[in-house]
């Protein structure tokens, strides 16, 4: 008897000492090692693909970016309040639209290590190039410089000072990084760099990303993203030849192509032929939160009161005032009405018109086309008269061309930002005032030492 | 108990053939107090073999006649006294058979429950805590946590709200984790099972809700490491051990419990009507509008009534409607347990089942719980024996939203007292509200949880010889859980992105399995050395596997199933595993009865950890000193017991991520294509976290035990905290997992239980209290915030309230004032009493705890004639109680919420002092986070009250029954708080973090149940 306990002891002691130290070796089934993940073509596609997925959403369905933050803080923050109302009771949409934002605002700080998320995205595509296939390795690395420069672009000029507000040569923009990060160290505490320093870097992006993208991409970034995004650089930084080159070269060597009815743009299912780029949301997968603000039904939360003062800017007749829909005293914009899967528009080809009329205006040149044709082109598209047949028109001015660009592009993400390169005001405050810049915030001020003392001035 | 049933086997044996020729005879005597003679009435004497009994007189005496010749085992049992057994020859005439009963108050004989075994509680180095199943019989809640709450010193147990079947906090001797998990290990028959939330939503429920706790004879809380160290990684917040019933050899004994009841929320709020209301908003437009000029505000304000009354005159306040009180129902509450149990001298077994169905108190919540239970005991030889637990359990919750889901019953509070709650054009429930009106889910959605639960193992015991037993137990808990929601037409618009209804079913298995393979050798040497030992492995293995589907796009409302969905708009399947493999020991030294030694280690490997890291080492070794049998203390007439003890140990804590330490890409996809992206940052150094605790206890009795108790001080110490530490953003994450930081958690613990009446008149009383001192000593300067206002910052409890101070109102002009609290560099505040109108001028100090300063119990029971009557009074003070749903409920008007009453004491003309702001629509005057809306959650609450009534036995036994019990059984009769919300037990449900604490966010009070029930043994 003694015997046979010893054996089943030793025997059961046995087997569970070596069988189940094997059964430690337990791997993720719905992950991957990071060591390993980036050695073929295939991962540094999707790997890429990855990249945009979080410019819309976090991974559990949570708008991020373009899902939202990017287009509707521009305008909460650089609308006066008789035009825009943010009526809603979450708290940190309401503190950027009151221009009050403490440094610990919940959304500003996921807008900025979201943007980072996505950097790092990039930045691990950019460091496993050498695996991937080489036909479509320029069309990966230009996806990924495009994603880098946009995000960058984005970055400084919500947190750090307009390139017309001082010396961006000694002014901060935001921390440039540029490889993956596969530890955390010391190394990870990097501290701002200028904002000169960061737009040069949004412009070897941008620049490398146009020349390596093909002129079709299907919803992915092409040449002409690139080219649209450079537009948009080179106006925020003053170069109106470069922007007027830009967005003229989108406007007639690309296939993209204004919609003939301007209620069409919005709200459809997928890209429309004006969109140069624009974010997918699917019923499966993205997240429109400007529907949810912007919208009060179909689960909208008609959070964003368009009011009066706004509506007051549009000439009767104007397509673009018919878009708004009524709701009590109050209207909605009806540019985010589709609740399943409303594409998010980034950049229009009718953006492009305005660009370069304004750019040729200012340069006197007529780069494409006129400024006065191209300003009549998107009035036409909206149902209205071209303004040389309108006798309140003297001749076409500046005044106009921003005038007809902020309605064009109304609630899609550009008040603030035309509002600092045109050095206009808002709510009483100057474009240079400390409350339109965001603070840099809380969370990373805490968490990286090398940030200390470089907080935006007035937080 | 075993003794007890060996002699009986022995006597059987040994005595049979005898029995058969044997004639009547009859046996009577006294029984006494052994220790001054005096008579004791109403003790029973009994014949086991014979089913045959009776009880003392007046004078102490008792016969029983009519017995057939033979030696039978006398047993005589007494409330207070430890139990006599003698054996008495009957013959042909009456055997005066004289007893003497010893008191016996502190069970100090009880076997408890430890790892891997049991230990008589005398000889006990560590601390447990031990609740008898029979304590709790009878407590109408969902689960057992909340039936044993204040029962046990240094278990703090707290459940999130009156939503049936949700999670339950238990933290015992504090929390001891950041990031990693608080709560303890749960261990049923030696099985650790699933006790994490399974829920898809962000609210928990609870799995142990699938155990009926009628089954359990025992819950024994392991809280120092002496005990808890032998579960090695996870048991650094303590381990719960549940033992189930088993049978007794005899004749079967059937028994039938029911309940029935009702249950009514334990506090409600007062809300404005409909004139205070209209009053208080246009008042506070008219504010706002002097402030900024113009009449917008009232403009905007009116045509929001216009709307919001439906056509009802809300000027004349045609509606008045109950929006609050819309969010309860009756609750009736119903339970049946029927269960037998006994066996011959091999087999024994226990069977149950029971069915249970509890209404909640808010609209859409109900729990039902069908349960049944097999335990099995044979021996098959002299040294085999073997057995079988097997409990297999349906429950079903029908849940409502998350608490900061519009559609959740508990925000109908904020709608407007003008809306009328049905249209009365139509009938139909009003659509046009301030907030999507909560009650048209309640009609048209439904979300139910089920889950079918199997606990079930088997062991098999080997005596190998007199000293030596193997023991090999396995054993699986298998969790399958299904989540079913549909959301109806009539639901649109109140959740983004339907479209012509929605419905989704989760699916969700887990499986664990565990085996134990150990040995266990005992000896005592020269009758004074008495020597254990145990050795073995453990192995588990758990896994798993959830599947999610969604459609879109149903024809009609009627048909629930996705199979009628046009559109499937998501799914997905999840998979993940976990691993531990374990070796552990334990000896157990005992020198003359008086000196005690005890050692144990264990091994723990998990898969958790980097392949650098996978192992960790959990010694722990006690000491305990029996005074009492020291000559110096022997036969002392005050001290009868006296033992000192102290215990050092090592434990671990691994309930983090599976794969925390690995460097990960996660999958997504983006527009129809598939994608990865990098989802976690490495960290191979990865490592246990560990928590070294030293306990200094003492047990003691006086007055024959007649008082006893505990009294204990520890130190908990947790290094290399499982953190989430804050990585620069910059990186591309946010956090990452690392061992940093450190944590205190020190206090004492004192349970005293006195025997204040014996005799016919009884009356014991058990009180216990306790202190936990919680301190972050390190975290590597960060601050780490939960979803409200709680941090844990160093030199600070974890989870304290941070906030702004509020100061109350400016006399001269309403507005709400903050303490200014500017600090230096060292934290020190400079700025005085000087406040600010700024709330955003004001910086945030540490404004509160959420953790008590003393938690505890009293209960008194009671027995007379038939009566019995137990009170138990449970106490929470010192903790505060952040009403998060504060700056929307009570916010002087800054919203159109509809307000609390107190509201209506806003400050209106220069000269007013109030603690309520003027009102100024939109403006926040007062209603930002601040200290303003944290108050004093301290409580005391008769928590349990069970009065029964026993039939007298000459009437059961007329009619054939054993025992025949009425009672009334009420959970949450009284509270007393200054609590300004609900009630002050309250953790909202969708904010679980270990930060998360004390928030009450539109949050559902407590069940306060009163039931009606009847117990029959036969």
């Amino acid at each position: 008897m003694k015997y046979l306990f010893f054996l089943t002891l030793v025997l059961v002691m046995t087997f569970t000492l070596s069988a189940c130290d094997g059964l430690l070796n337990v791997d993720p089934q719905q992950s991957l090692d990071t060591e390993t993940v980036l050695d073929n073509s295939q991962n540094v596609e999707s790997a890429l693909v990855g990249a945009y997925s979080r410019m819309g959403a976090t991974d559990g369905g949570a708008a991020t970016l373009y899902g939202g933050p990017l287009l509707y803080l521009a305008d909460l923050l650089g609308a006066d309040h008789d035009e825009l109302r943010w009526s809603g009771s979450f708290f940190p949409q309401r503190e950027v639209w009151d221009k009050a934002i403490p440094t610990d605002n919940p959304v500003v700080t996921a807008v900025w290590t979201n943007a980072y998320n996505v950097i790092n995205r990039v930045n691990n595509v950019i460091s496993a190039l050498d695996v991937v296939d080489e036909g479509i390795r320029d069309r990966v690395e230009g996806e990924a410089r495009f994603i880098r420069g946009l995000m960058y672009f984005e970055l400084v000029r919500f947190y750090g000072k307009a390139w017309n507000d001082g010396n961006p040569d000694s002014n901060l923009g935001v921390p440039l990084v540029l490889n993956p990060t596969s530890s955390i160290t010391e190394e990870n505490n990097v501290s701002r760099n200028t904002v000169s320093e960061v737009y040069a870097q949004i412009l070897s992006d941008l620049d490398d990303a146009k020349e390596l993208l093909p002129s079709e991409n299907g919803y992915y970034a092409d040449t002409y993203a690139a080219s649209a995004i450079l537009s948009r650089v080179h106006l925020a930084q003053g170069d109106y030849d470069d922007a007027a080159l830009e967005s003229s070269r989108v406007i007639e060597e690309s296939d993209y192509a204004l919609v003939s009815d301007y209620e069409d743009v919005y709200n459809a299912s997928n890209n429309t032929t004006e969109d140069v780029f624009a974010l997918q949301v699917t019923s499966q997968q993205g997240a429109n939160e400007l529907q949810q603000f912007y919208e009060a039904e179909d689960g909208g939360r008609g959070d964003m009161d368009i009011l009066e003062g706004h509506l007051d800017l549009y000439e009767a007749g104007d397509a673009r005032l018919a878009l708004f829909d009524v709701d009590g005293d109050v209207s909605r914009s009806g540019k985010w009405t589709n609740a399943i899967d409303g594409n998010i528009h980034i950049v229009r080809l009718a953006e492009m018109y305005l660009t370069r009329a304004e750019a040729n205006f200012r340069e006197g040149t007529t780069v494409g086309d006129t400024p006065l044709n191209d300003v009549n082109e998107i009035r036409e598209r909206a149902d209205l008269d071209p303004i040389e047949s309108l006798p309140i028109f003297d001749d076409l001015d500046l005044e106009d061309i921003l005038h007809e660009r902020k309605l064009e592009l109304a609630f899609e993400g550009h008040f603030i930002h035309d509002l600092k390169r045109t050095e206009g005001s808002v709510e009483g405050l100057s474009f240079d005032a400390n409350e339109l810049v965001f603070p840099i915030p809380e969370r990373e001020m805490d968490a990286n030492p090398a940030l200390e003392d470089q907080q935006n001035d007035g937080y | 108990m075993i003794k007890k049933l060996l002699s009986v086997v022995f006597f059987i044996l040994v005595m049979l053939p005898i029995n058969v020729l044997a004639q009547n005879g009859s046996i009577s005597g006294k029984v006494t107090d052994a220790s001054n003679d005096e008579e004791l009435v109403g003790a029973t004497v009994y014949i086991p073999e014979l089913e045959r009994g009776a009880s003392t007189n007046i004078d102490g005496e008792y016969h029983i006649d009519n017995l057939p010749s033979g030696t039978y085992e006398l047993s005589v049992t007494y409330v207070g006294y430890g139990s006599y057994n003698v054996n008495v020859s009957v013959a042909n005439v009456n055997l005066v058979q004289n007893i003497q009963l010893t008191s016996d108050f502190a069970d100090l004989d009880e076997l408890v429950v430890v790892g891997f075994g049991t230990q008589i509680k005398q000889d006990l180095t560590g601390n447990i805590a031990r609740i008898s199943g029979e304590s709790i019989e009878g407590v109408r809640v969902p689960s057992f946590e909340s039936a044993i709450q204040g029962r046990a010193a240094g278990v703090h147990i707290a459940s999130g709200s009156g939503k049936l079947g949700q999670g339950i906090k238990m933290r015992i001797r504090g929390s001891a984790s950041v990031t990693a998990g608080n709560e303890p290990l749960y261990v049923i028959d030696g099985m650790p099972v699933t006790s994490q939330s399974q829920s898809g939503t962000n609210s928990i429920t609870n799995p142990l809700a699938d155990l009926n706790f009628n089954d359990v004879t025992s819950i024994d809380i392991l809280k120092d490491a002496s005990a808890a160290a032998i579960y090695g990684s996870r048991a650094s917040n303590g381990v719960v051990l549940i033992t189930t019933k088993r049978g007794e050899e005899g004749r079967t004994e059937f028994s039938y419990n029911t309940q029935a009841g009702f249950s009514t929320p334990t506090r409600t709020m007062d809300w404005l009507n409909a004139e205070q209301y209209t009053k208080l908003i246009l008042e506070a437009a008219d504010n706002t509008d002097k402030i900024i000029g113009g009449t917008g505000q009232r403009d905007y304000v009116e045509s929001r009534f216009n709307a919001l009354s439906n056509g009802t005159d809300w000027r004349n306040h045609e509606v008045d409607a109950d929006w609050a009180g819309a969010a309860f129902k009756d609750a009736m509450t119903l339970y049946h347990e029927f269960s037998a149990s006994g066996g011959n001298e091999s087999t024994q077994f226990y069977a149950s089942g029971s069915f249970d169905d509890q209404e909640g108190i808010v609209i859409g919540n109900d729990f039902q719980r069908l349960s049944t239970r097999l335990n099995l005991d044979h021996t098959a030889t002299e040294r085999i024996s073997l057995g079988l637990n097997f409990n297999l359990a349906r429950s079903e919750l029908t849940r409502v939203s998350d608490d900061n889901g519009f559609a959740t019953p508990l925000q109908l509070v904020a709608q407007m007292p003008i809306s009328p709650i049905t249209n009365p054009a139509t009938g139909e429930l009003n659509d046009n509200t301030l907030y999507y009106n909560g009650l048209l889910h309640d009609e048209h959605a439904d979300f139910t949880q089920t889950a079918f639960r199997n606990f079930g193992n088997a062991y098999a015991n080997i005596n190998l010889t007199d000293n030596l037993a193997f023991r090999s137990e396995i054993g699986a808990d298998l969790l399958n859980q299904n989540e079913d929601e549909r959301y109806g037409l009539g639901t649109a618009g109140g959740m983004s992105g339907f479209n012509n209804g929605l419905g989704a079913s989760r699916w969700v298995q887990v499986v664990n399995y565990t085996t134990n393979n150990f040995a266990t050798y005992n000896q005592v040497f020269q009758n004074v050395h008495d020597f254990e030992m145990i050795g073995g492995t453990s192995f588990q293995y758990s896994t798993r596997n959830t599947a999610y589907v969604e459609g879109e796009n149903f024809p009609v409302d009627d048909l629930r199933t996705i199979a009628s969905a046009a559109e499937i708009s998501d799914g997905n399947t999840t998979g993940s595993d976990f691993a531990f493999l374990s070796y552990f020991s334990r000896a157990n030294y005992k020198f003359q009865d008086k000196y005690l030694l005890s050692a144990s280690g264990r091994v723990d490997g998990s898969s958790r950890f980097g392949a650098d890291e996978r192992y960790g080492f959990f010694p722990a070794a006690s000491a305990g000193w029996i005074l009492s049998e020291e000559e110096f203390l022997r036969n002392n007439d005050v001290i009868s017991f006296l033992k000192l003890r102290a215990s050092y140990g090592l434990t671990g804590n691994a309930e983090i991520n599976n794969f925390g330490s690995r460097g990960l890409f996660g999958v997504t996809s983006y527009a129809g294509s598939p994608a990865i992206n990098p989802s976690q940052v490495a960290n191979p150094g990865l490592k246990w976290e560990r928590t070294a605790q030293v306990d200094v206890g003492m047990d003691f009795g006086f007055f024959g035990d007649r008082i006893n108790g505990e009294l204990d001080f520890y130190m908990k110490n947790t290094s290399d905290l499982l953190l989430n530490v804050n990585v620069p953003g910059t990186s591309g994450f946010t956090t990452y997992l690392d061992n940093i930081g450190d944590m205190e958690n020190k206090g004492v613990e004192l349970a005293i239980n006195t025997n204040n009446l014996v005799g016919e008149l009884m009356w014991s009383t058990n009180f216990n209290i306790s202190a936990n001192r919680n301190e972050v000593t390190n975290l590597n300067d960060q601050v780490i915030t939960g979803q409200f206002e709680n941090r844990a910052v160093e030199g600070e409890a974890i989870g304290v309230f941070y906030l702004r101070e509020y100061a109350g109102v400016d006399p001269d002009n309403g507005d709400a004032l903050y303490y200014l609290n500017e600090m230096d560099d060292d934290g020190n505040i400079t700025s005085g009493d000087e406040t600010t109108n700024d709330i955003n001028a004001a910086s945030r100090v540490v404004a509160g705890s959420p953790h008590p300063e003393l938690i505890g119990g009293l209960s008194n029971n009671f027995s007379y004639k038939g009566f019995d009557l137990n009170l138990l009074f449970q106490f929470v003070y010192g903790n505060d109680v952040y009403r998060a749903a504060g700056r929307f409920q009570s916010s002087n008007g800054s919203f159109l919420d509809n307000q609390t009453v107190d509201q209506l004491d806003r400050w209106q003309e220069p000269g007013d002092v109030t603690d309520v702001p003027q009102a100024r629509y939109r403006m926040g005057n007062g209603a930002g986070d601040s200290s303003r809306y944290l108050t004093d959650g301290s409580y005391l609450r008769l928590k349990h009250i069970n009065f029964g009534y026993t039939l007298p036995a000459g009437l059961t036994n007329a009619i054939s029954l054993q025992r025949a019990r009425v009672f009334v059984s009420g959970v949450n009769l009284l509270t007393f708080t200054n609590y300004e919300g609900h009630d002050p037990e309250v953790a909202t449900d969708f904010a679980t973090g270990n930060l998360d604490l004390g928030n009450d966010y539109f949050t559902a009070p407590q069940a306060r149940t009163l039931t009606l029930g009847v117990n029959i043994d036969f």
